[in-house]
């Protein structure tokens, strides 16, 4: 194993920083008073920064970002920043001339901000040491290097070991290994937390001891997860066999079955969290199959994440030339003897140049992931927005449209306002305006999340809960909760008929949406019988392939001369 | 030629500006002539004449930024100016104020040229 270090820097000693400014001279001002103390990245705009602060995300020791910047503001990288678990951790002084601009940045998590005309270059080089000294030393309180349990490095300590461990070692061929235990989480269920934690400590224990010679780095991530970067050339079959041998030895139990993902040799310009997705998308392949304990990071493997990278590349060119485009599904009331069309959902869809049509359950995972989810989900708002106000000026109705809310744009300093300025721009009233939250959202139950859904209220707009069913929400917790709308989980829908089990289940949940005084949603209705039935048990509006799947929105209009 | 009597002569805070380029002569005189054909300046013009003033302030504004680290002060004087003006979306006389601009910086401008 490494020893410890107790600050960051590369090969030669200078820790990293990164200049993102669109104007020359400035960047290069700031690259001389940083030149002899760090290693200096420059990005002359939101976007190339961005991608650099991905490829370097282990290693920066800081940012220095100016606000106002073609393609993508200040504001918005940092705000992606904050959104992202990985990237968080970065200190970012802003560049601004404007004292306005400061304390807004500051409340949007920089650490500190540096004004422009600069002040003298000691002044200036002190500001950016005192932020990196003081960054490093709360990283350094806030986590400590190992994990209590397996006394392995933590996640965040490992990745940043082993790429130390690579820059040591840059010719060894290295690679990325991540193991689990199969359905960990019924053994802590059946046979209890303690024994599961025991499990836990033991196999840390194991792979400290059956870990070749050679070296390495080994962590755990979370929960059963481990990863290990290690010299190519170990046999794991051989590895994985001695550590459930030792297993049953150590706790008397055959049943712990352990599961690699390997990427070998993995690609040493790849930043090490890549190389761990990579792997884990290798363990993902087996998950819930006994008969095979170790899978390959392949050829089908990599063409399925370099499409992902290429999706992911493509984004922002996508959003620039329209290749997003927001189709609407209508929902109708079903209370009436005729369904009548209510309101609509807008979802995307991502038409590629190359790749042709690219479903949401793709890409969005991808944008959820690295936090562009917020820039899409902005998109498809305005694009929805927009639409309304093209129909009511068309038809001289307000058709409601919901969209979508991830999680993590409700954290955006900007958040609010942003919704509030777009009912202004198109004179919609927020209450034709519904936002979809998903049900997972909620049950983090963070303080911050229900004040920012009550203030929405409070300005007027509708919230409604989505997929409902599929999340923990305890009734507790839903009496609480500031909604308006309660949509079921489309699973429970289609399996309707399957089932007593499942009809008993919405049954139930109508009667909480009932109870609450909320209206309740049906979606993926497929069937007339399902029809029936959803209104039979009292559910008030429907959304699905029964009335038609989500459409264009010229295609939509056809519904809403239906209705006048 | 650039110098810094010629930068003084024409109201440059060269003391200013050598200490924010840690006092290398040659290095202050090379961001000036980089920040003199700054493509904002085009930018400025160009947007003034569409009345794009949101485009124009950006652009008025990174060269502020700009000309105050170089302390090119008659030339910052003016395009605080005008970023004020295009700050507030204002109804002002534009095409003056970017004269005054163009006169400032193509009095600098002169400097580099031979």
């Amino acid at each position: 194993m490494l020893k410890s270090h107790d600050r960051f820097y590369s090969e030669d000693g200078k820790r990293l920083v990164l200049i993102v400014e669109d104007e020359p001279v400035n960047r290069a001002l700031l690259s001389v008073y940083l030149e002899d103390e760090y290693d200096v990245l420059e990005a002359e705009d939101g976007v190339q920064a961005l991608e650099i602060i991905r490829e370097n995300q282990s290693l920066l020791s800081l940012v220095i970002l100016d606000l106002m910047m073609p393609k993508m503001s200040g504001q918005e990288v940092l705000e992606i920043m904050q959104g992202s678990d990985e990237l968080r951790r970065i200190p970012v002084i802003v560049l601004t001339s404007d004292e306005d601009a400061e304390v807004p940045s500051l409340q949007q998590g920089a650490a500190d901000f540096i004004k422009k005309p600069l002040e003298k270059p000691a002044v200036v080089q002190a500001r950016i040491r005192r932020i990196i000294e003081l960054s490093e030393d709360t990283y350094i309180i806030q986590n400590t290097e190992r994990d209590d349990l397996t006394g392995l490095l933590n996640k965040e300590f490992f990745y940043r070991y082993s790429e130390l461990f690579k820059l040591h070692h840059p010719s060894w061929d290295m690679d990325a290994l991540v193991m689990d235990v199969n359905n960990f989480h019924l053994i802590n269920e059946i046979q209890g937390r303690a024994f599961g934690d025991r499990i836990l400590k033991q196999i840390g224990e194991r792979i400290m001891s059956r870990v070749p010679g050679t070296g390495g780095v080994a962590g755990r991530s979370h929960a059963d997860t481990f990863l290990l970067y290690l010299p190519s050339g170990t046999d794991y079959e051989e590895l994985r066999d001695m550590l459930m041998e030792d297993l049953t030895n150590d706790l008397s139990n055959p049943r712990v079955h352990l599961r690699l993902g390997v990427y070998r040799e993995t690609d040493k310009n790849l930043p090490m969290e890549r190389c761990f997705d990579r792997a884990k998308m290798a363990a993902d392949l087996i998950r819930n199959n006994y008969d095979r304990g170790i899978s390959l990071y392949d050829d089908n493997l990599h063409e399925q994440d370099l499409k992902n990278q290429k999706l992911i590349n493509d984004m922002q060119k996508a959003i620039d030339e329209k290749q997003f485009l927001v189709y609407y599904q209508p929902k109708y009331d079903i209370t009436g003897e005729k369904p009548v069309l209510k309101s609509a959902e807008a979802l995307i869809r991502w038409k590629h140049p190359e790749m042709g049509m690219i479903s949401p359950g793709i890409f969005i995972p991808l944008f959820e992931k690295n936090g562009l989810i917020q820039r899409l989900d902005r998109y498809v708002w305005k694009e929805a927005a927009e639409q309304m106000r093209r129909w009511r000026e068309k038809f001289g109705v307000t058709v409601p449209v919901s969209v979508n809310v991830s999680r993590i744009d409700m954290y955006a300093a900007d958040f609010v306002p942003f919704l509030k300025a777009l009912m202004k721009e198109n004179e919609i009233k927020p209450e034709d305006y519904f936002l979809e939250i998903t049900e997972s959202a909620y049950t983090e139950n963070s303080v911050q999340l229900i004040q920012t859904v009550e203030e929405l209220r409070g300005y007027g707009f509708h919230i409604e809960m989505d997929d409902f069913g599929s999340g923990y929400s305890s009734l507790n917790m839903l009496a609480e909760m500031p909604i308006d709308v309660l949509k079921l989980d489309m699973r429970f829908i289609r399996n309707l008929h399957n089932s007593d089990r499942n009809t008993r289940m919405v049954e139930l949940m109508l009667d909480i949406a009932h109870r609450l005084g909320v209206i309740a949603v049906a979606e993926g209705v497929e069937t007339e019988e399902q029809m029936l039935d959803l209104k039979r048990m009292g559910c008030q509006r429907i959304q699905g392939y029964y009335f038609s799947g989500p459409v264009p929105p010229e295609e939509f209009e056809r519904f809403i001369e239906e209705v006048i | 030629m650039l110098s810094i009597d010629a930068l003084k002569a024409l109201g440059a805070n060269t003391e200013e500006g050598l200490t924010r380029c840690m006092g290398k002569e040659e290095f202050y005189f090379k961001l000036i002539r980089m920040g003199l054909e700054d493509g904002n300046y085009g930018r400025l013009e160009q947007t003034l004449g569409e009345k794009d003033l949101e485009g124009a302030f950006e652009a008025a504004h990174a060269l502020k930024g700009v000309a105050g680290n170089l302390s090119l002060t008659p030339l910052y004087e003016a395009l605080s100016e005008i970023t004020e003006r295009l700050r507030a979306r204002e109804d002002a006389d534009y095409p003056a104020l970017l004269q005054d601009v163009k006169t400032q910086r193509d009095a600098f401008a002169a400097l580099c040229e031979d």
